[in-house]
């Protein structure tokens, strides 16, 4: 209602009105519904999407990973079995004499490495570990290798692998030998695969930036060169127990892998071979091997909280447009049921009014009868003491003039108690304002208060009252003209115009004056209420006024502002609901002007 | 010309004994009743030319007690005078036949103006009537 600046209007406060606090809650507890019913439901929803989808992911991931391995594992596999029959096939198609025969050997080694270079060397070893024939780069013909690890290795199985080892060459490497039976004695072919061969099998495949496969024996060393940190036969830095089972796949976190240097979380993948016991190992980084996913959860997780932070911005807005919609609505209850309190108030005023007013006229006619008798009776003694009589002339004329002074309270109350119906007829309110300020044009100049008009030339002609409404303005306008008591000069505008809904006209009285402060404004239309000095008004004018207008199917509201000035407004409908057509006026003509003299300013 | 025979109908002594001594003064034949029961018993036994009728009385209103004198002296002129503001009642006691309406406190020359019309026309009346 005040909005922003210090006009302050007939309904300015109420203590019905909801305060400021308890639309904050309600608005505080809006905004929580909306966060219950939706923001909080969908974070739930995408919460639970989230982190099902990461899982699904992850386990997708790691699908992916097993089958990496597996499928790594059996290249390998596949691969050493076919080295050790290609072995085999040469002991088969070959007999012993042939392979003892060096340059024969040498022949045999070349169609082996015709297709592909697998073999460094090729050794045809006897029983007692010595070197029958030999065909390669180094020189081992006089070797014993009884004494080696896969000599006796070989003694307990047919075929035998070895782990990487540095051997009599110095260099890493590893053998396959298998072990037949013929003539009653133990033969034996070994032969060297080439070092880079393997590593080149499985070190080819790339995986991203951070992948790498390798192989690892049963003691944690390296077998193949795996692509970052270390070389072929260096302890790798994951110990061999990590790789429980036959194959898995796990997720370690930088602390499970117990090293010195700064490591990121890994995944891992591995499976271990048949034959050699090695284990094969897929590993990446646990950052690039999900990146995928977590771009995918990541932009989840910013599309919903984004949605959630839409959500919330929609709820405020429309939280604060509701909460604006309610307030205006209940800002017109009120004002309406100020409006229905400040009607029945009066009505109700107006019937004691009526009351009070009637057991006065008696006593007071009774009085003015006193008064006559005495008045009549003194003529009878023209002896009388002149002075005396001079005196009691006076006394009763003083006694008459209080009886008037009374009866004219008396009759303004009546007025006001009177709920009689209007007078209507086509009236033209220019004219009627016209007349209205003809009237009261000189009051107002001997206190320097001009009128100034702005009225419409083509205003409707109204279906109403319009000596009611005559006194009404002329009420309002003794009231602007008293309120300049104190300021040098001002003017008064009056002014009319057909109103927005185009269902009435609007009449604007504004004045220059002292203007009224809030407290004053609740109860200018109250009967009885006066500003003036006792004597000077009866605290009638406005609640006539008020009446007049309600009669007529009118509004009357009022915007003052103290030290600037009060406005009066008052819009008529084209037509007041007419009832019977009583002329109060002829039995009662006369004193309305005097009316406009009792009231608040 | 024949002394105006007036009754004073009112349930406040005072005003009535006081108009009585005023209006005798000036020249009429007044007689003053306190209620309505009364002003009906007073009209029934005399004749009077103008009965002027408080509106407001305990017991038979003046509303009530005009419509009876109507019926009984169609002829007599009343005049009501009340200190009640109500205009319905007045527009209601014209309409059942009162000559005239007035508001208390009346001045006595207000008063008697009315009076005399009433009586004026009274007397028409009955010239013709009779």
């Amino acid at each position: 209602m005040n909005d922003g600046d210090d006009i302050v209007t007939a309904s300015h406060e109420h203590p019905g009105a909801l305060n400021k606090s308890s639309y904050a809650s309600l608005y505080r507890r809006f905004m929580f519904l909306a966060l219950i019913c939706s923001a909080l439901p969908l974070l739930l929803v995408g919460w639970v999407i989230y982190l099902n989808y990461s899982k699904f992911a992850s386990s997708r991931m790691v699908d992916s990973f097993q089958r990496r391995v597996e499928y790594n594992r059996r290249i390998v596999e596949l691969f050493l079995k076919e080295r050790a029959s290609d072995l085999q096939l040469l002991a088969l198609t070959h007999s012993l004499a042939e392979l003892g025969e060096p340059s024969n050997l040498e022949r045999i080694f070349a169609v082996l490495k015709r297709e592909d270079s697998y073999f460094e060397d090729l050794g045809f070893i006897n029983e007692s570990g010595m070197h029958v024939a030999y065909v390669g780069p180094y020189d081992l013909m006089d070797k014993d290798y009884s004494v080696t690890f896969w000599f006796k290795g070989l003694m307990g199985s047919t075929v035998y692998i070895s782990d990487m080892f540095m051997g009599y060459r110095k260099t890493p490497h590893f053998i396959i030998a298998i072990r037949w039976l013929d003539g009653g004695k133990n033969w034996i072919l070994r032969a060297t695969v080439e070092t880079e061969f393997l590593s080149s099998l499985i070190g080819g495949i790339k995986l991203g930036e951070s992948g790498e496969v390798y192989l690892l024996n049963g003691e944690g060393l390296y077998q193949t060169n795996p692509r970052f940190g270390g070389k072929i036969m260096d302890r790798s830095p994951l110990p061999v127990a990590t790789f429980s089972g036959e194959s898995g796949v796990r997720i370690l976190d930088a602390k499970e892998i117990a090293v010195d240097q700064a490591y990121p979380s890994q995944v891992v993948g591995y499976a271990w071979l048949k034959e050699p016991h090695w284990v094969l190992v897929v590993k990446q980084d646990y950052a690039e091997a999900f990146q995928d996913v977590n771009h995918a959860n990541t932009l989840t997780l910013v599309f919903l909280h984004l949605s959630i932070l839409a959500i919330l911005v929609v709820a405020f807005i429309t939280t604060k447009h509701m909460i604006k919609v309610i307030r205006k609505r209940d800002e017109e209850a009120e004002h309406l049921n100020r409006q229905l309190m400040q009607a029945s108030k009066l009505a109700s005023l107006g019937e004691l009014a009526a009351g009070v007013a009637h057991e006065i006229n008696n006593p007071l006619a009774i009085i003015l009868t006193e008064s006559q008798i005495v008045r009549d009776f003194t003529g009878d003694y023209p002896d009388l003491n002149s002075e005396f009589k001079a005196e009691l002339a006076e006394s009763l004329t003083q006694v008459d003039k209080q009886v008037h002074r009374c009866n004219d309270i008396t009759y303004n109350l009546l007025r006001f108690a009177r709920r009689s119906h209007a007078v209507t007829e086509w009236v033209d309110l220019n004219a009627c304002l016209q007349e209205m300020i003809g009237l009261l044009e000189k009051r107002g100049k001997t206190k320097g208060v001009e009128f100034v008009t702005d009225l419409q030339g083509d205003l409707p002609r109204v279906l109403t009252d319009g000596s009611q409404l005559q006194q009404v303005f002329v009420n309002l306008a003794a009231n602007a003209i008293d309120a300049h008591d104190g300021k040098p000069c001002g003017t008064i505008r009056v002014s009319t115009c057909t109103s927005e809904t185009n269902q009435g006209v609007e009449i604007s009285m504004a004045d220059t004056g002292s203007g009224m402060p809030p407290e004053v404004l609740e109860k200018i239309f109250d009967p009885f209420f006066t500003t003036k000095p006792v004597g000077k008004g009866t605290g009638l004018g406005l609640s006539i006024s008020y009446n007049i207008v309600k009669e007529l199917d009118g509004v009357i509201t009022v915007h003052s502002e103290v030290g600037k000035g009060t406005e009066f407004k008052i819009i008529l409908p084209l037509r007041s609901s007419g009832h019977h057509h009583e002329n109060e006026e002829r039995i009662h003509g006369g004193n309305c002007d005097e009316t406009g003299e009792d009231l608040a300013g | 010309m024949k002394q105006a025979r007036i009754l004073l109908v009112d349930d406040e002594v005072a005003f009535t004994s006081n108009m009585s001594k005023i209006l005798s003064r000036r020249g009429y034949d007044v007689s003053s009743v306190n209620d309505g029961e009364s002003a009906i018993k007073a009209i029934e036994d005399e004749e009077y030319d103008v009965v002027i009728l408080d509106l407001r009385m305990p017991g038979m209103d003046g509303i009530a007690t005009l419509r009876v004198m109507k019926t009984k002296r169609p002829l007599m002129e009343v005049i009501i005078l009340t200190g009640h503001g109500s205009v319905e009642s007045g527009i209601r006691g014209m309409n059942l036949g009162a000559f005239d309406y007035a508001m208390k406190p009346i001045q006595i020359n207000e008063l008697q103006e009315k009076i005399d019309e009433a009586v004026e026309r009274r007397f028409v009346r009955e010239g013709r009537g009779s």
